[in-house]
């Protein structure tokens, strides 16, 4: 059992063999890390961010951008607007900042997969690996007693207007205290990320963890990936320490998120048509309802309620999301003594969300300094239909009692009454008037059969290059219309077990058989 | 620099009225350590924002001083006139100033109690090392 964590360049570089690394420990990467450490093979993870188990979470906002998100969450997309990235950067992932949310890949996923990227033969065995996932990650439905007045109000609202799908999220949370710190990570331990799940598994099968520890480069040996190459970051003074030289005898697994590992492939010499092309993501906003009386949405569970019923048609996902007071702070518009004014009636306020299944694509290449620059923008199309969800959500508030929503567009007065919503159905579509972020991002390493539109096969193989792998949201080549931690983990999984049926038979262990 | 961003912030969220303003929330020692923290390009994106906010008020409230010099009613009125301005690059940069304060002011123990939400704890800043 190994881990090691920040190494100083006094200590010496660090190199080591392994049948496989895997690279990033987040949805992807640790749930591809532990099916093969499961099936009996030496894992290696390394993961560019630091180990930090709930009695090291942060409380503030503040601690979690310092803390878990990547680059202090200052990573934008770059188009008409810049509208920021969310990602982690830690052990875990972006599963220790997210609302753990459990939504099995929907079946015209694999079907539009199928007809529009000749990807088959994923569906049975995603399916499987989900059904699997639900019972080792206590997936359950928020209980009752944690749903918190915002989720309830969502569910009033919905209802009230009738819509065909309204319903408590399953979450992987194991008995919610309804803390309503989900963004910041559960200090409670409740919410089952995978640095308290997967990755320590794979430590105690034998495997080893680098924390700290970005990866620089791939290491090709002709065309097959031989292992990667790195330097140790100090997680608070960011000081370069030790390098660390990892070979991998089968293949090296590369999970570094949508943005990274594109970057980290084309980093690497990898010179493929479709690399870093095909961007997508879920752009959502929130649009606040002000109640008569106090909702105090941050006592409760973060994320407790949804609506599928317009993932078809316009394409959107709403969803609840409480927001502590100091992003309240910074979202409510204006300054000065009207803005202190309107922050008086924060208990007030539920903030409800959409996320839009957007076609709009972009792409993800590495700046001069190596890191990642997103280009994106969505189309008007698009952009009607975050209108759309914005006024979805506005009707929402207003069937479950609200006396104003407040939605954010520049241009708009601060708060509309029920009958001022005609103003947002006629809002200028510029992306520039909204206050919006990327939150599930897809692609830059998609899969597909052709070679000059994608970058990886069914089970995430590059191709053209043996021994490399990439499993993570990179390769989702759609949009979803739902959260993707299911999806990418159930995909993962598959392509882990693929990359064990493809080498010489190892030992298997079922899961829960080691301590 | 530091002196510039706070006086933008104390603009955009004055005391005084039924909430702390954020000069009552330990402003001072959070911007030292915002300022060590945070990586470099987050710190000048603040500081850029708080130059638009004082150079820009010609354009708000019509008066040729940084809004550093003009009196306490003017400012407020340029504090709320900029960060709503229509021109987005200097919105933006007034929302990283906005961001940074509110990151402050919300974590407060009185602004908390005041909202009927529980003090945080300190964040431990720690990490597994082995």
């Amino acid at each position: 059992m190994r881990h090691v964590a920040f190494r100083a360049a006094g200590e010496g570089p660090l190199d080591g063999d392994f049948d496989f690394v895997v690279v990033g420990s987040g949805a992807g990467g640790a749930s591809a890390a532990v099916t093969l450490a499961r099936g009996g093979a030496s894992v290696a993870v390394v993961e560019a961010g630091p180990w930090r188990d709930p009695s090291d979470y942060p409380s503030s906002a503040y601690g979690g951008m310092r803390d878990l998100m990547d680059d202090f969450g200052s990573q934008v997309a770059v188009g008409r607007a810049l509208w920021p990235i969310v990602q982690a950067r830690v052990v875990g992932g972006t599963t220790v900042i997210n609302s753990a949310i459990c939504v099995r890949t929907p079946g015209d996923i694999f079907a539009q997969w199928e007809a529009q990227h000749g990807l088959t033969g994923l569906e049975a065995p995603v399916r499987a690996a989900q059904e699997r996932l639900e019972r080792e990650l206590s997936a359950e439905e928020a209980p009752e007693a944690s749903r918190g007045r915002s989720n309830l109000l969502a569910k009033a609202g919905a209802d009230g207007l009738g819509w065909s799908d309204s319903h408590y999220m399953v979450r992987y949370v194991k008995r919610c205290a309804g803390a309503g710190q989900c963004l910041q990570g559960c200090r409670g331990g409740q919410k089952q990320s995978l640095n308290l799940t997967f990755v320590p598994e794979v430590l105690s099968r034998g495997g080893t963890v680098l924390s700290c520890a970005p990866v620089e480069r791939l290491v090709l040996d002709g065309r097959r990936a031989a292992g990667v190459r790195g330097r140790f970051v100090h997680p608070a003074s960011r000081a370069k320490g030790a390098s660390f030289f990892l070979r991998a005898k089968r293949a090296v697994v590369v999970a570094a998120s949508a943005t990274h590992s594109p970057v980290l492939l084309l980093r690497s010499g990898l010179k493929l048509p479709a690399l870093g092309e095909f961007f997508r993501a879920h752009p959502g906003t929130g649009v606040f309802g002000n109640y008569d009386s106090p909702v105090d949405m941050n006592v409760g569970t973060t994320q407790g309620w949804a609506s599928m019923a317009f993932r078809q048609a316009p394409g959107l996902k709403l969803e609840t999301l409480a927001i502590p007071p100091e992003l309240v702070a910074s979202r409510l518009a204006g300054g000065g003594r009207e803005l202190m004014e309107r922050l008086t009636r924060y208990r007030h306020f539920a903030m409800w969300v959409h996320a839009v299944r957007a076609e709009s694509t972009g792409t993800v290449k590495p700046s001069l300094f190596g890191r990642p620059v997103v280009r994106y923008t969505l189309d008007r199309p698009d952009m009607e239909r975050f209108r759309q969800g914005m006024l979805l959500v506005a009707r929402q508030h207003f069937a479950a009692g609200a006396r104003s929503v407040i939605p954010g567009i520049t241009g708009l007065p601060y708060e509309l009454t029920a009958d001022q919503l005609p103003l947002m159905e006629s809002a200028p579509l510029d992306p520039r008037r909204y206050v919006a972020i990327l939150s599930h991002l897809f692609g830059g390493c998609v899969m597909g059969r052709d070679e000059k539109t994608s970058v990886t096969d069914a089970r995430g193989r590059v191709h053209g290059v043996q021994g490399l792998v990439v499993a993570d949201a990179s390769v989702i080549p759609t949009n979803l219309g739902v959260n993707p931690q299911h999806t990418i983990m159930g995909l993962a999984q598959v392509f882990a077990q693929a990359l064990l049926d493809e080498g010489a038979p190892a030992r298997p262990v079922p899961a829960g058989t080691v301590a | 620099m530091l002196w510039l961003v706070r006086s933008a912030i104390v603009a955009l969220y004055p005391s005084g009225g039924a909430l702390p303003g954020a000069a009552d929330c330990g402003l001072d020692g959070f911007l030292r350590r915002f300022r060590r923290e945070a990586p470099a390009l987050v710190w000048l994106g603040v500081v850029l924002g708080a130059l638009v906010f004082h150079f820009s008020a010609f354009f708000t409230v019509f008066v040729p001083l940084p809004a550093f010099l003009l009196p306490a009613g003017l400012r407020d009125r340029h504090a709320s006139r900029i960060a709503s301005t229509n021109v987005y690059l200097a919105r933006q940069g007034i929302f990283l100033v906005k961001l940074a304060a509110g990151l402050c002011w919300g974590a407060d123990a009185e602004v908390r109690r005041r909202l009927a939400l529980p003090p945080l704890p300190a964040d431990p800043g720690t990490w597994r090392t082995s």
